[in-house]
């Protein structure tokens, strides 16, 4: 922000001529905060024109009339400050602004606005307070320092998509992530594939990704739709504007050099507490082959009767018959393993950028490199980034200028599966007997016969590692040129005609490889990919007229035309003839297809701003969008919006008030929309995957023959856009000083005319119609508080809060719909239901009585007596957190900071299917003890607490009854509350003292990232989930755990 | 200069204008991907490979499988449901199952409609007749295991969003119009051509046609059998049996070529692997000293134990117990076999006492099913079985039908599950306990509604309740109301 309030005050101040009078004062302006020099601060006679601006070293020279009292310093995001004249050498330490009254951000469509004019929350983060520790994921570096929003990352694989939720969803089904505007340019941020259901498969990158957050100088989140209409269609989602780095600002002729670099590794972040007394089998005895670690105690192996080594010259040993496959003796000694333990290895995350910038009179460029290496903490995941990027303007003469922007990206992602094709279902809840590890994972001589603790429903996952290939590789550029006008008619009427055309263009191929051997079977391949251009062209004037001393007037009219082409391929091949060749070539059914999709949005857009006195901000603004994918004669869309804010500070009796430095009221009102798809009913090819079939059983052409049936989602020819109305009034205030910032806002939403595809009935024959139905509202409050508790010469305590308030309610579905879902399994799954928050998990729950008491079974005759039983499906859980609240901390001293953010989600609740499956499959430490007598905590029919005593000698399957097969089948088993409390952050900074090297600044930091002080699911972290859509957060089940990550950075600039 | 920026100007807006005017957006938005109209003949291929493959040959075959016993349930849906545990009563465990058919009809009804009077097709008579066959049959299959279903309201996507339900009665009645129908529509001159290689269960040359009739006098057969309990008439069966198949070749079977079409048993072997072999089927094989018993079954692991998991309470466990050894991914789906034609006669001839007939007609059938594909018994070695073991047993009226029907529901392993589930609860109804049961928990009567209109449909939500009513409510045909 420096450098942009450096230019503006350059532009500001100018250069004024100083009448010859008499007195010369010299002196250096430094910052508190860190002692150095501040160049560019205004320094001016009180009272006068009179004034200049600090050089590069801070240093200034300025000649007063003899009579002059008072010198003014002001600097944009410092706190002004007057110096009485005394002598002829003032030095002025500034104080920063802790909340930057002053600050210029950026809105909606490239306008930059003072943050003090605005009636809306905005929020920004600069690229320090990002990349405090590096790291190579945008969405990770924000956790924790916005407030309003809610970030979903969904694992710690490399690459693992992550979603940005501003002030809840709006749409059931469709995208609830901000657009995200790099340079006045939208880009793509979502995945360009939905991952569906989220029980097949690996996870999808989002495009986000490809963003380098080291080419960014400053993020602005736009978070309520008033301060996004301009952007009319797409804005009812929040907007993320992310300015990058630029040499703009930077000292005049000097070429700057920034290099650096970060180095962390990972560690699985969580351990999960297994049982070690237990062997693989069930029922109490060994048994080689299964699933379930329900078997003898690991020290009585010996005196198995089958596999036992006693009594028959193996003393002490017994014999697994995997090693007898591997061709190696089997007889080994019963020993406990920690499969998991021994499987993660340690990840390495590699950072490495270069920046070149230089800015002259009449422009300035930048250039910029980066590279970042990942190899994740499972096997065979890692992620491998590139990105360049240039930026420059110049000035042809004084009316013109031009200016590009250009970034390639490249992002190849290797991945791992989950859910149903959990790659890492072994390593979870192989039995602690057996030594995944250690037992060679195929046959000899055979490298694709697996050999396995259990059937081959899940590959072994060090199978896995040579034979199944989940890799994506993204191919990205993006950027924008512009030519702009600017014609100054009167010294108080300026007009800029900008002109600006860009283009985002990439190209992703997927690879979803289970080799030749997986699951038992022959193997399948899946190569498929997207090529989307989307160009963008945009026309803006801004006129700028100050009417009076207390009027000013800015008027902005533009076009804008977005129009988008996509073309995406398929090629599915089963059945491979032989290993080692995993290649479409080597399959023996293949099935292809092609599909190309265009859509295009045309904008008309106006906004109009009054402000009077500096106290009474006014914007207005309208968009007509007109949307290619909407039915004919049902395209075009108005979207108003309308915000006032007054600085109440500007009164007189509270300018009066010492200690209230700024206060602002803001109200605003807008209404926006997003559009769906529509197309003319049509047939289509059948598809036969889903249900029990992890592949197609059937897919056609069949024998050279085709066919085609009526597509079973049929679309509403009078289909419009879902509609957001929202509202949202706040408080800015400023107190002691500008130590104490609290920016408090409360906003409505309420979304009518969801697109969805409504269910129908089965028995109509079709699945489901693409219509409008349905209500969400929401309410959203946020507080954003900061607090500077010591500021001493050497000494800075910083303290920022963001805490956000989020309830997102579902009101109306479309008639006769009362869900929808939205992923996982029939049952349980993550869906949307009239009056519940938005989204619930859904499934079978305990049988209960009205009070809401578990029932037992008091049936003596069943296997499941004095358990509990399985009742009606219901809503077990909301997945949204009631609150969440990120704070950061920062202490610096001298040359050193030490920074920390945390996050404290509270709330909400997931499927942990891991969780379950331990228990079921006996690993988990909880069915350590089977040889106890136990009650299950039930209630019998008649209202009494079960009193059913299981278990014990005389019961000794009662405890495996009792996870395995009965809870288990309940989903509310499974449902785990998942608040926690993270250390997201932690980092130590060193700059190194000026001069220690010539001319060369140096820093080196040491951080920490995620690290989870306390979560009240078990065994795991919980955020690690399933899906890149809207049941990210709350479906696991064998998803990549998290990585808590530790390293170091370096950062050199001459 | 300044006309010059005028003109600019005027150009511009004309460009902008143009870029979104509704002709050039409908050009845009065009689906260029798919079809927005084919012909009859393109539709019904997938009505015949669904009817096969989802209708007939999966879930609800799977879990019929279970049920009658001729697999036991060793692993999760299916353990659940070998053990009572939710699924047989969850309204989400037949959903794949009945949007399937529902689908599959709608897809029918859309090739009825094209080959009917002002259709597009209309004279189509010989894909029309095929329709309205495979109609009857889908619909037959859904209202045996689910009873009264919607039908009259159904199949109107976008129109009717909560179809009522249908009286079983009625949708039976419909069941022998649509054959009726189909039957004389079939006989029809037609100046359409011949489905050819669209038809993937005749072949679609000109002796195809003969062929879809016996087919369709065949469920003629069947259905009129079902109705037993309600309206016997024996000598329908027996004269619309004979206007059937007359031997195996002409059964209506769907083939699976292995690689683009995988057959449903053995697909979910190696997807789910949740089945073991039945201690109770296996018994029965071996009171017979049946050949198949050898056949059938296979140990898990080729040099593995032979065993039989126990029925009602096998561990929940996978790699252990025996498995079938004839599931393979080309065995084929019956949509109705000789041999059901010839058990069909059998029964009927039987239960007018007429046992010499009774007694061809299960020796023919006895032949045919062990000479299936996949089991492979030579017709000498089966009626030296049916010599040696059967007839010995058919001692009387009442002996020979149940040993008919015990054979029938050998016969049926595996592929022919479902039909064995309605014979069960059919036989039971007339107080015929003839095929025995081992798992002592409580038999399924029948099988639930989909979800899909579970949740969306209050219709069939009432009629559901809380699905206990699986345990306690006989479908019509099997004397209950509903």
């Amino acid at each position: 922000m420096k450098k942009i309030a450096l230019l503006l005050a350059i532009f500001a101040i100018g250069l004024q001529a100083v009448l010859a009078q008499t007195k010369e004062i010299t002196g250096t302006v430094t910052s508190a905060d860190d002692g150095m020099s501040i160049p560019g601060v205004s320094v001016s006679v009180k009272g006068t024109t009179l004034g200049t601006i600090t050089d590069l070293d801070g240093k200034y020279f300025l000649k007063v009339p003899q009579d002059a009292k008072t010198l003014v310093f002001s600097f944009v995001g410092m706190q002004t400050q007057e110096a009485a004249i005394s002598g002829t050498t003032i030095n002025v330490v500034m104080e920063s602004d802790v909340v930057g009254i002053n600050e210029v951000v950026v809105t909606a469509m490239g306008i930059r606005r003072d943050a003090k004019a605005l009636g809306y929350a905005v929020q920004d983060v600069d690229s320090e307070e990002l990349m405090k520790t590096g790291s190579p994921d945008l969405a990770k570096a924000l956790q924790g320092k916005v407030a309003g929003i809610d970030i979903k990352v969904s694992s710690g694989m490399p690459g693992a998509s992550s979603q940005i939720i501003i002030r809840g969803s709006r749409s059931f089904t469709g995208n609830n992530t901000p657009l995200y505007v790099i340079d006045g340019m939208p880009i793509a941020s979502t995945a360009s594939y939905n991952t569906g259901d989220g029980v097949t498969g690996a996870d999808i990158s989002n495009r986000a990704l490809d963003i380098n957050p080291n080419d960014i100088e400053s993020i602005n989140v736009l978070k309520g739709q008033a301060a996004a209409a301009l952007y009319g269609l797409r804005a009812s989602n929040g907007v993320v504007i992310i300015t990058t780095k630029s040499g703009k600002g930077g000292a005049k002729g000097v070429p700057v050099v920034t290099i650096n670099q970060t180095t962390s590794f990972e560690k699985v972040s969580r351990t999960p507490d297994y049982q070690t007394t237990w062997s693989q089998g069930y029922s109490g005895a060994y048994s080689s082959g299964t699933s379930m670690s329900w078997g003898a105690k690991i020290t009585e192996l010996p005196n198995d009767p089958t596999y036992g080594g006693n009594g028959n010259g193996h003393e002490g040993m017994y014999k697994v018959p995997q090693l007898e496959k591997a061709g190696l003796d089997p007889w080994v000694k019963p020993q406990v393993y920690n499969n998991w333990d021994d499987y993660y290895q340690t990840g390495v995350t590699s950072t490495s950028s270069a920046n070149v910038s230089q800015a002259d009179d009449n422009g300035n460029f930048s250039l910029g490199l980066g590279y970042t290496d990942q190899t994740g903490i499972a096997l065979n995941t890692g992620m491998e980034r590139w990105n360049a990027k240039a930026t420059a303007e110049r000035k042809l003469n004084n009316n013109f200028s031009v200016g590009f922007n250009a970034n390639y990206a490249k992002t190849v992602i290797d991945k791992l599966t989950g859910a149903n094709d959990g790659s890492l279902a072994g390593v979870l809840s192989a039995p602690s007997s057996y030594n995944l590890k250690g037992i060679p994972y195929h046959v000899p001589g055979d490298p694709y016969t697996q050999i396995y603790y259990r059937s081959l429903t899940f590959d072994n996952p060090y199978w896995i590692e040579k034979n199944n290939t989940f890799n994506e590789e993204t191919n990205r550029f993006f950027g924008n040129g512009y030519v702009e006008y600017n014609a100054t008619f009167t010294e108080d009427m300026n007009l800029t005609v900008k002109y600006q055309l860009g283009v985002d263009s990439y190209t992703t191929h997927f690879q979803d490889i289970f080799g030749y051997g997986s699951k038992g079977k022959t193997g399948e391949i899946n190569n498929y990919g997207v090529t989307d251009m989307t160009y963008n062209s945009l026309l803006t004037a801004n006129y700028d007229w100050k009417i009076n001393n207390d009027f000013q007037l800015n008027v902005i009219l533009g076009n804008e035309l977005d129009h988008n082409r996509q073309k995406t391929y398929d090629q599915y091949g089963q059945e491979f003839n032989f290993g080692g060749w995993n290649h479409i070539n080597n399959a023996n059914t293949v099935t292809s297809s092609e599909e190309q999709y265009q859509n295009r949005t045309v904008g008309f857009f106006s906004s109009l701003s009054l402000s009077w006195k500096d106290m009474l901000f006014f914007n207005a603004t309208g968009r007509n969008d007109i949307a290619s994918s909407m039915p004919r004669d049902n395209r075009s869309f108005f979207y108003p919006s309308v915000s006032l804010g007054f600085i109440a500070s500007e009164l007189n009796f509270l300018k009066e008030l010492d200690w209230l430095n700024f206060a602002k009221v803001r109200g605003s009102y807008a209404e926006v929309g997003q559009a769906g798809t529509y197309y003319e009913n049509f047939f289509s090819k059948p598809n036969y995957g889903g249900g029990f079939w992890t592949g197609e059983p059937v897919a056609y052409p069949v024998d050279g023959v085709n066919t085609y049936i009526p597509n079973n989602i049929l679309y509403d020819p009078a289909l419009k856009p879902q509609n957001t109305k929202s509202y949202e009034v706040g408080v800015n205030l400023k107190m002691f000083k500008n130590r104490f910032g609290i920016d408090y806002t409360y906003s409505r939403q309420n979304v009518e005319d969801q697109i969805f595809q409504v269910p129908l009935a089965g028995s109509t024959g079709a699945a489901s119609l693409m219509m409008n139905g349905g209500k969400v509202h929401t309410n959203s409050h946020e507080v954003m508080l900061y607090l500077t508790p010591i500021s001493t010469k050497d000494f800075t305590w910083d303290l920022s809060v963001n805490y956000s308030k989020i309830d997102n309610v579902v009101d109306e579905l479309a008639p006769g719909v009362e869900s929808i879902f939205l992923g996982g399994f029939v049952t349980p799954q993550v869906r949307a239901g009239i009056g519940d928050t938005y989204p619930v998990i859904y499934g079978t729950q305990y049988k209960k009585n009205e009070k809401g008491q578990i029932l037992v079974n008091e049936n003596p005759g069943d296997a499941d007596y004095g358990m509990p039983m399985a009742g009606d499906p219901g809503v077990l859980g909301s997945v949204s957190p009631d609150f969440i609240l990120g704070g950061s901390s920062t202490f610096t001293y001298k040359n050193i900071s030490l920074s920390a953010v945390f996050e404290w989600k509270n709330g909400g609740h997931m499927y942990s299917g891991s969780n379950g499956l331990l228990d079921l499959y006996g690993m988990s430490e909880r069915t350590e003890d089977r040889e106890s007598t136990f009650i299950y905590q039930g209630y019998k029919a008649d209202g009494t607490p079960n009193d059913i005593v299981r278990g014990g000698e005389t019961d000794p399957q009662a405890v495996q009854t009792l996870y395995s097969d009965v809870l288990s089948n309940i989903d509310e088993y499974y449902i785990f509350g998942n608040s926690f409390i993270k250390l997201r952050e932690l980092s130590l900074k060193y700059f190194l003292p000026k001069n220690t090297i010539p001319k060369v600044d140096v820093s080196v930091s040491a951080f920490a990232r995620n690290i989870l002080l306390w979560t009240e699911l078990p065994n795991f972290d919980p955020e690690s989930s399933q899906g890149n859509n809207n049941i990210a957060g709350g479906f696991e089940r064998f998803t990549l755990p998290q990585a808590t990550s530790f390293g170091f950075g370096v950062e050199v600039k001459f | 200069m300044k006309k010059y920026i005028n003109k600019l100007i005027i150009a511009c807006c004309a460009v902008v204008v143009y870029s979104c005017s509704e002709d050039t957006m409908d050009d845009i938005n065009k689906n260029v991907n798919d079809p927005t109209d084919v012909s009859s003949s393109l539709i019904i291929t997938e009505a015949m490979t669904s009817s096969a493959f989802s209708v007939t040959g999966s879930d609800l075959a799977f879990y019929s499988s279970v049920y009658v016993e001729h697999n036991v349930g060793v692993y999760n849906q299916m353990y659940n449901a070998e053990i009572r545990s939710n699924e047989p009563q969850s309204s989400t465990t037949y959903n794949n199952s009945w949007n399937s058919i529902y689908q599959n009809l709608l897809n029918l009804k859309t090739i009825i409609e094209k080959c009917s009077e002002g259709g597009s097709e209309e004279g189509n008579f010989h894909t029309l007749g095929i329709a309205q066959t495979l109609t009857a049959y889908n619909l037959a299959i859904l209202t045996d295991v689910m009873g009264d279903v919607p039908w009259t309201e159904a199949l109107q996507p976008g129109v009717i969003f909560t179809p009522k339900l249908d009286k079983q009665e009625d949708i039976y009645n419909e069941i022998f119009t649509l054959l009726d129908n189909a039957t004389t529509n079939l006989a029809k001159e037609t100046t359409f051509p011949l489905l050819g290689k669209q038809d993937f269960i005749y072949g679609g040359n000109a002796a195809s046609i003969a062929k879809w009739i016996k087919f369709a006098n065949g469920l003629k057969a069947r259905y009129t059998m079902r109705l037993s309990h309600k309206s016997a008439d024996y000598d329908a069966v027996i004269s619309y049996a004979n206007l059937s198949f007359t031997n195996a070749s002409e059964q209506c079977e769907f083939n699976y070529n292995g690689t683009t079409t995988k057959s449903p048993f053995q697909q979910f072997f190696l997807d789910r692997d949740y089945f073991g072999a039945s201690k109770s089927f296996h018994d029965k094989l071996v009171e017979r000293n049946d050949p198949r018993d050898a056949i059938l079954f296979k140990p898990y692991d080729e040099d593995g134990e032979l065993l039989f998991a126990p029925n009602g309470s096998p561990n929940q466990a996978q790699g252990v117990y025996a498995i079938s050894a004839i599931s393979s991914l080309t065995a084929p789906t019956y949509l109705l076999s000789y041999h059901e034609v010839e058990f069909l006669k059998a029964e009927a001839f039987a239960r007018k006492n007429e046992l010499d007939d009774a007694k061809d007609a299960l020796k023919n059938a006895i032949i045919a099913a062990c000479g299936k594909d996949n089991i492979g018994i030579s017709a000498e070695d089966a009626e030296a079985y049916y010599q040696d073991e059967v007839l010995p047993l058919l001692t009387d009226q009442a002996a020979t039908l149940k040993e008919i029907m015990v054979q029938k529901y050998i016969a049926f392993f595996e592929e022919e599950a479902v039909e064995a589930y309605n014979d069960i609860r059919r036989l039971k109804a007339m107080g015929n306990d003839f095929i025995k049961i081992d798992n002592p928990l409580k038999f399924p009567l029948r099988f639930t509604y989909g979800s899909e209109d579970v949740t969306t449909n209050e219709n069939v939500r009432n009629a559901y309740g809380d699905g206990t009513y699986v345990y306690t409510e006989n479908v019509w045909w099997a004397g209950g109301t509903r």
